[in-house]
């Protein structure tokens, strides 16, 4: 089995169900340790105030953002490179492999 | 037993379509374990879990039978659940106490409707359950067909954790990919002997190719299995055990391995997995109590969970009954606590108490005396009077109700009476004893013919019982022709006043109701609601309309069958100081209800059977256009090898006998299965001559 190239660890979390937690996001560092890619898991639908947000993920700063258009359905993550949506996945290690991806076509 | 052995037990059922190789693979299960010292098969009608004499003579399980194995320093309960819909309520109860499930599906025709069903149940019942694709060896045997047919019939992430290797009469083994090894059967000694080996060359690419999607999938649901995989750019194989055994339990996905019970190849890795990956007692989060008054039934999440603790009060649940010349026997799923022979027990459903006299664990039709049962275990107890299936049992100390069984709905009737005139008595305990051991078995006696009405799930499930009660209870009966079941309803709302009256001389009768009927959908059952308001109906006699509409309500206003889905709410009323009572707020219930009625657009609804015909090719355009005389609406058509499958739902009155007609129209080639699937109502003809019959 060929190994991940990249860093990655988990970035923002939140509770889940119980004591457990949630990943959002993993983010992949470089040898120098600065972050070049990011996959993002895809919440939604959300409701806040009036609005209602089918799918929304977290940004480079933790905001949220809508996705428009919607992901489809079994779309679970996004992978990010420099701020950039290259691809999304319905598992967070597809999307890993989809970032990793993106990062050797622009090597 | 201590927590740290209760996360040694297994309580598992296996359960599939008929013919799928449910008992065929527990026979392997039990000689493998060392319980049985030979295989028995179904077609020589000698395995250990078909006992019943009918069971053995047709070939097919008609009652699911628990037994007990050991694998590696665990133990195992297993049930054996029937295949055929009309026993499905054997399905249900065991689901309904398990802990885990194995779904055999059938290597050559995939996913068939009785899987659909069982697989719903268990979703009822949120089992976690692992999948054997069986009958690899089978022409026409196709993994990869079957298994995609797992995503489209049931919906569900199915993922691989073993590949085939070779197929039909070439098929050798297995490619493990937890571990990347390829585990191949020697031949002789019944399957006992296997090695592993190098993954064949051909399969290799594969192979890694599903792994990976094998680690997608599996590490997803542990985050700390996701760092290991980023550390090492791998996993250990005890680390991708806890996540597929994670996502097992929690549904995320389901496991699917591969082989041929039959030939005795990957019985023992299925063992493996059931220890792996499905979840001992202590791995779940206990059973739910009872939904209280006003709590939704669906909504478990508010409720308090029974955990499996030793030490904690007692409390079981009843799911089986049966009657031998022992007397009988009430088996007992144990959630929490433990109970020695001759302690007394609170039956918390029926309110009343119990003393427990002896106890058995079961194995199949034998039994093995024990003193003590505690949380995790299955047994059977002798000396309960006055507790049914779905009763829950607990200590005075903590008299929870656990969560209830749901029954299916009975849908074909048929008349029985004893040949002879001495034996009425002996047919009727014989009758009550056999509905008593199955909830999906009613009784009741026609009120205007004074015959006894037998009403099941099927010709099958009849059939059956009538034998047994020649068997068992030495009483020969002539039977009717079978009856569907049809059902009454009501199409548009419409309001009633009706006004009871008598108060000419003597002590009178007065009660006024004004009850609006509306239709609900189907299997919306029978709904009430009170919105009396200022005392018009005084509170003590809304209970005697309630029981007007429920008791008139089973003798419908078009042709006597029981009218269902609708609600009636009663809105207003008129009583008298002195007149009045129960019986005549009762009186004109009843009556309001047939008046009522009759405006509000009554139809005839009858049961609708998903059926499937598996058939030969050359004989599907006789098959399908016999269907369509029978007034069936063709769903599917699915080739499947040289067979097509042909899905349609097919009015029940239009099945009677059906098989043999089958059977001429294709040369004895074709097969096919029913199940119940909605009511609908009927056609207007056939309508007017079910209520010509009945006038």
């Amino acid at each position: 089995m060929q190994g991940p190239r990249l860093h990655w660890t988990r970035g923002r979390i939140e509770a889940g169900e119980g004591d457990t937690t949630l990943t959002r996001e993993w983010v992949a560092y470089d040898d120098a340790g600065e972050p070049i890619a990011r996959v993002v898991r895809i919440l939604g639908p959300i409701h806040a105030g009036w609005r209602s947000y089918r799918a929304v993920a977290l940004d480079d700063d933790a905001r949220l953002i809508e996705l428009r258009p919607s992901p489809p359905d079994g779309a679970g993550w996004l992978a990010c490179v420099g701020g950039q949506v290259v691809g999304r996945a319905a598992l967070p290690l597809q999307a890993v492999r989809r970032a990793e991806a993106a990062l050797k076509e622009t090597a | 037993m201590t927590a740290s052995s209760l996360d040694k037990i297994r309580n598992i059922g296996i359960t599939a379509h008929i013919d799928a190789g449910k008992t065929t693979t527990t026979e392997r299960i039990l000689y493998y374990t060392g319980v049985s010292h030979r295989i028995g098969e179904v077609h020589d009608g000698n395995t250990t879990t078909d006992y019943m004499d009918q069971e053995r003579e047709r070939g097919i399980t008609i009652t699911s039978a628990a037994v007990t194995c050991e694998w590696k320093d665990h133990r195992i309960n297993i049930i054996d659940t029937p295949g055929h819909i009309d026993f499905n309520i054997e399905v249900n109860r065991s689901l309904r106490v398990l802990d885990g499930a194995v779904f055999i599906i059938e290597g050559v025709a995939g996913v068939q409707p009785q899987s659909e069903t069982n697989w719903r149940l268990a979703d009822r019942y949120n089992v976690p359950r692992i999948i054997f694709i069986n009958k690899l060896d089978r022409t026409g045997a196709d993994f990869y067909r079957a298994f995609d047919t797992l995503k489209e019939k049931l919906d569900i992430v199915a993922l691989p954790l073993q590949l085939p290797i070779g197929i039909e009469d070439q098929f050798l083994g297995v490619v493990d990919l937890v571990e990347m090894k390829a585990i191949v059967w020697e031949g002789g000694e019944l399957g006992a002997k296997f090695h592993d080996e190098e993954i064949p060359a051909d399969l290799a690419e594969k192979a890694k190719e599903y792994r990976q999607t094998l680690l997608d999938t599996a590490l997803s649901v542990d985050d700390a299995a996701m760092e290991e995989y980023f550390d090492k750019g791998d996993v250990s194989v005890e680390t991708l055990k806890r996540c597929i055994k994670a996502g097992t339990i929690s549904g995320a996905f389901r496991p699917v391995l591969c082989g041929t019970a039959f030939k005795n190849k990957g019985v023992q890795p299925l063992l493996d997995a059931v220890l792996d990956y499905l979840p001992s007692p202590v791995d779940v989060p206990g059973i739910a109590v009872a939904a209280e008054e006003g709590q939704e039934e669906s909504d478990e999440s508010e409720r308090r969970r029974i955990k499996a603790d030793p030490d904690a009060p007692f409390a079981g649940l009843a799911f089986k009954i049966i009657n031998d010349k022992y007397g009988t026997l009430t088996f007992v799923r144990v959630y929490a606590g433990t109970l020695k022979s001759g302690d007394t027990v609170l039956n918390t459903t029926r309110e009343g108490r119990e003393r427990v006299g002896r106890m058995f664990q079961m194995h199949a039709d034998k039994r093995a005396e024990i003193k003590e049962v505690s949380a995790g275990d299955i047994a059977a107890f002798v000396g309960l009077k006055d507790t049914g299936t779905g009763d829950t049992l607990a200590s005075a100390d903590d008299p929870v109700v656990l969560e209830r069984m749901a029954f299916p709905v009975p849908v074909i009737d048929i008349s029985v009476e004893p040949k002879t005139k001495d034996s009425v008595e002996k047919m009727t305990i014989g009758l009550q004893k056999l509905a008593g051991e199955d909830p999906s078995l009613r009784l009741k006696t026609d009120q205007e013919s004074g015959q006894t009405i037998l009403s099941g799930m099927g010709e099958l499930h009849l059939e059956i019982i009538i034998d047994r009660l020649r068997r068992e209870y030495g009483v020969e009966a002539n039977i009717g022709a079978p009856q569907v079941a049809y059902r009454e309803t009501i199409s548009r709302p419409h309001t009633e006043i009706y006004t009871h009256k008598k108060q000419t001389g003597g002590s009178g009768q007065f009660a006024e109701v004004k009850i609006v009927f509306e239709p609900l959908e189907r299997n919306g059952g029978v709904v009430f609601e009170n919105q009396v308001v200022g005392g018009s109906v005084p509170r003590e006699y809304i209970p005697a309309v309630e029981k007007g509409i429920k008791v008139q309500a089973d003798t419908g206003v078009l042709a006597g069958f029981p009218t269902v889905d609708f609600k009636y709410t009663l809105v207003d009323g008129k009583y008298h100081d002195v007149d009045s009572s129960a019986l005549a707020f009762e009186i004109a219930a009843k009556a309001c209800f047939r008046e009522g009625m009759k405006k509000a657009s009554p139809i005839i609804l009858e049961p609708i059977m998903d059926v499937e015909v598996t058939t030969p090719q050359d004989h599907v355009g006789d098959v399908v256009g016999d269907l369509n005389r029978r007034r069936g609406m063709i769903q599917t058509q699915d080739a499947a090898g040289s067979t097509i499958m042909v899905r349609a739902h097919v009015p029940l009155k239009e099945m009677f006998g059906y098989i043999s007609d089958l059977r001429s129209m294709t040369k004895g080639r074709a097969s096919f299965t029913m199940q119940f699937h909605h009511y609908d109502p009927v056609p207007r003809n056939i309508a007017d001559e079910i209520m010509s019959r009945s006038a």
